[in-house]
């Protein structure tokens, strides 16, 4: 038997707010290794067209982490509690994102979470959970919906 | 010649790009920077408890080099589509090796799309990260 909450299949999280900020941007691209300056200088991203610091292609998780610490500081679960996740034997299995456009500094975007279902590939060795996340700018509609496995190693 | 998106094939390499090595401070920094606190990646002693021999890094911080890897090459807002999976732990010290491989180019929609069949590998040829990007020229 696997270690996920599977009555939570189907579960969609109720929607939270997260606004990017520039420092926190900032501070993800020198990070990575990030040396394009659009992602570092609101003045070097205006230069180049954008309303303010670009957020690199994989800022989109760190929206999503940042939405669940919200909720949690909210008294709602993040999405691991939701799902029961258990950190000692947790390994994230993939990631995948659909970018239907950009994300600024000043964003204010929407998070949601939907728990899509559970898998028990490698004969039940490995279980997976499911998810999708979808960011939403009120005016500019969806940005990114981000897909992801996340396995509990159980053999 | 440089593989650009406007001159690249099918079966093009695009420029490649490494990242590393992944020291202890880099993954304390990508735990603060991302909001990933998971402490498999930070805490030795939660790591040796969860039977690892060591902390390892965020998949997350590999997959960000797949990131700058295609942005360097078409500019962040022409990525349409980025994929990984995760094929291996990539430990301290590793340095992560990023490639792309043109395998598609099409017409669609009024625009010009690449499929780039995307690769991490770390030093002793371990691949981490099998991934595909789509991009628009």
């Amino acid at each position: 038997m696997g270690i996920f909450d599977r009555s939570t299949q189907g579960h969609v999280t109720p929607p939270v707010e997260v606004t990017l900020e520039r420092g926190a941007i900032a501070f993800f691209a020198e990070t990575i290794g990030e040396t394009d300056p659009v992602h570092l200088d609101v003045e070097a991203a205006q230069a180049a067209g954008h309303p303010d610091v670009l957020a690199p292609a994989t800022y989109a998780v760190v929206v999503g982490t940042f939405a669940g610490q919200k909720a949690a500081r909210q008294g709602q679960p993040d999405l691991l509690t939701l799902i029961n996740g258990d950190l000692r034997v947790l390994l994230h299995g993939t990631e995948a994102y659909d970018y239907h456009g950009p994300m600024f500094a000043g964003d204010t975007v929407t998070v949601q979470n939907e728990v899509t279902g559970f898998s028990d590939p490698k004969g039940g060795k490995l279980e997976i959970a499911h998810v999708t996340t979808r960011i939403t700018h009120p005016e500019r509609g969806p940005i990114v919906t981000a897909t992801r496995g996340i396995i509990h190693r159980l053999g | 010649m440089t593989v650009t998106p406007q001159n690249a094939k099918v079966g093009d390499m695009i420029p490649d790009h490494k990242f590393g090595p992944v020291t202890r401070t880099t993954l304390a920094l990508y735990a603060g920077a991302s909001g990933d606190h998971n402490p498999i990646h930070i805490d030795l002693d939660f790591a040796k408890n969860a039977g690892m021999p060591d902390v390892f890094a965020h998949g997350m911080l590999s997959m960000a080099q797949l990131g700058r890897l295609v942005s360097n090459f078409a500019g962040q807002d022409k990525i349409r589509h980025l994929d990984t999976r995760f094929t291996a732990i990539t430990p301290v010290g590793a340095t992560v090796d990023c490639t792309g491989e043109v395998t598609d180019r099409r017409e669609e929609g009024g625009e010009t799309l690449l499929t780039l069949k995307l690769a991490a590998h770390i030093d002793d040829g371990t691949q981490t990260l099998k991934g595909e990007a789509v991009i628009a020229v």
